[in-house]
């Protein structure tokens, strides 16, 4: 996100709402500048937001970035309106030409980019690749303390299950192609040669209770990083693939050739999971 | 509690038609309800307890949609269309909310399908808003509201007027049959332009479609298994994921 934001020239400033420690974060990238507003350990980042509008007026930024998180996207929304700015989802790259910022989003599920001209600021949901932009001295830090808003966290529970599937480096996901659960035993023993966690698609969970809902990844449950993520009998569905995005690795296996994981992933099989499945655990071992 | 559910305001990207020439197009794709759709009509019901819920939508499918799930009564914006630059459909439902001064809730899918839409909605109407939303209900400080970040669920107290981005856990259960829809279509529609409203054209205009320039995956025949693996884990090797 703060490539693409270089791309435009000009100051790149980070606006950030949250514990002290994220702003650490932040100072080990390379901003120019960072804001940050240091929130109370019992208010969410949300609170900040009419703040950060208010702000963006002052900086009067050409271009306001937000990854797709909730508390960013919300944020961004008011500084958008704040600005006037056009507004965009599903962002891959910024460029100027001719005056105007172009933005470029995926549409059609990621087939296609589509360039738009904004003639003004633009505000962004980035959705692109993250790179590594370490900074090479610490950016100035202003630090504005936020002890109280109209909403407060009153209770956070952490999901005693499912949480070694976050931490995994190496994650093998079931979708509907698996059949039935008596298949999962086939899937259970390539995780055991691969010391992999399971993870699933939402209708795996929800419609056949295969699996439970702390195995669902994507957009609306888990989002995971892992380095190698296995996706076998899986469509592709924006949803699943909104929680698996940042995934190093991606392997597809699935027998519909024009399935839409295969625009999604590094390496990909056109086979029947209920054969490469178990071809790949003996492969493994 | 007085509640709003804005529902059936963006396009499904299956819909999209991509074209030999690498252009896509929309035409005849009508305006559909989210998978977070019936979750955010679940939260404004949970909501509004006894009062009636407004429902509020854009475009020209049909409208009964949330009318048939509970919502009283239905403000449709006929003559306008989800667009790629999401501001202009965020102020055309912000003064569709101001239209009933007395509404304190205002809750939408939060979907992945266009999340502009979401945070266009509550840049427009200024009200302070939570996104990922599961359940809310009525409580002494206004709402009491639980969301899902990452592995944690938060609870949390927040004061109204509010805006609800509703993320959907698991899919509808029990929609409405065709008798509830014949019913819902019988109750109160209010039909709006979107001149009525007055809000500016987006300046923003798409200027070209393109293909990706990402490469593309490596894809192995599966025709034979054993082969197939060999290949894939010798690739998975030589880039460091084994």
């Amino acid at each position: 996100m703060l490539t693409t934001a270089r791309a435009l020239g000009g100051e790149v400033v980070a606006c950030v709402a949250g514990p002290a420690s994220l702003a650490e974060s932040m100072q080990a990238l390379s901003f120019d500048r960072i804001i940050h507003w240091q929130v109370a350990e019992d208010l969410p980042a949300e609170v900040c937001a009419a703040e950060i509008a208010a702000r963006a007026i002052r900086e009067a930024p050409q271009a306001v970035l937000a990854s797709d998180a909730a508390s960013a996207r919300v944020i961004l929304g008011q500084a958008a309106a704040a600005l006037k700015a056009a507004i965009v989802a599903s962002v891959r790259s910024l460029a100027r030409k001719d005056g105007r910022i172009i933005v470029s989003r995926a549409t059609a599920e990621g087939k296609v980019l589509e360039d738009i001209a904004v003639p003004g600021a633009a505000a962004v949901i980035y959705d692109g690749d993250d790179m590594d932009a370490p900074a090479a001295v610490t950016a100035a830090t202003e630090t504005i303390p936020v002890t109280s808003g109209q909403m407060k966290v009153v209770e956070t529970l952490a999901a005693a299950e499912g949480a070694g599937l976050l931490t995994a480096l190496r994650v093998i996901g079931v979708g509907m192609g698996l059949g039935s659960k008596e298949n999962l035993s086939a899937v259970e023993e390539l995780a055991t040669a691969l010391n992999a966690a399971i993870a699933c698609t939402l209708p795996v969970c929800n419609d056949m209770r295969w699996l439970a809902d702390h195995n669902v990844v994507g957009s609306s449950h888990s989002q995971i990083a892992p380095d190698l993520y296995i996706a076998a009998g899986i469509s592709g569905a924006p949803n699943h693939l909104s929680g698996v995005r940042d995934a190093k690795i991606t392997v597809a296996v699935n027998n519909d050739p024009e399935a839409r994981i295969f625009k999604f992933c590094d390496y990909g099989i056109v086979g029947d999971m209920h054969e490469i499945v178990p071809a790949l655990t003996a492969a493994l071992q | 509690m007085k509640a709003a559910v804005v529902f059936k305001c963006t396009r499904n990207p299956v819909d999209a038609k991509v074209k030999l020439d690498g252009t896509v197009s929309w035409e005849g794709v009508k305006l559909a309800a989210t998978d977070d759709d019936p979750a955010a009509m679940q939260i404004a019901k949970a909501i509004a307890g006894s009062d009636e819920i407004i429902a509020i939508s854009i475009g020209d499918g049909d409208p009964a949609w949330a009318a048939a799930r509970g919502a009283a009564r239905t403000i449709l914006v006929a003559d306008a269309y989800a667009e790629a630059e999401a501001s202009r459909t965020g102020a055309l439902l912000a003064a569709c909310v101001r239209r009933a001064p007395e509404l304190e809730v205002v809750v939408l899918g939060d979907s992945s399908w266009d999340f502009a839409l979401v945070s266009a909605l509550i840049g427009q109407l200024g009200w302070p808003a939570l996104a990922g939303v599961t359940a809310a209900e009525p409580a002494p400080e206004g709402l009491k509201v639980t969301r899902k970040v990452g592995n944690i669920r938060q609870v949390l107290t927040v004061a109204v007027p509010v805006v609800l981005a509703a993320a959907a856990g698991e899919e509808e259960k029990n929609p409405p049959g065709m008798r509830d829809i014949l019913q819902a279509r019988k109750k109160p529609l209010e039909k709006l332009k979107a001149a009525d409203l007055d809000p500016a054209l987006s300046a923003a205009e798409t200027v070209g479609f393109r293909y990706p320039d990402t490469p593309s995956a490596r894809l192995i025949d599966g025709k034979d298994p054993q082969a197939a693996c060999v290949e894939l884990l010798a690739a998975l090797r030589a880039d460091g994921a084994l």
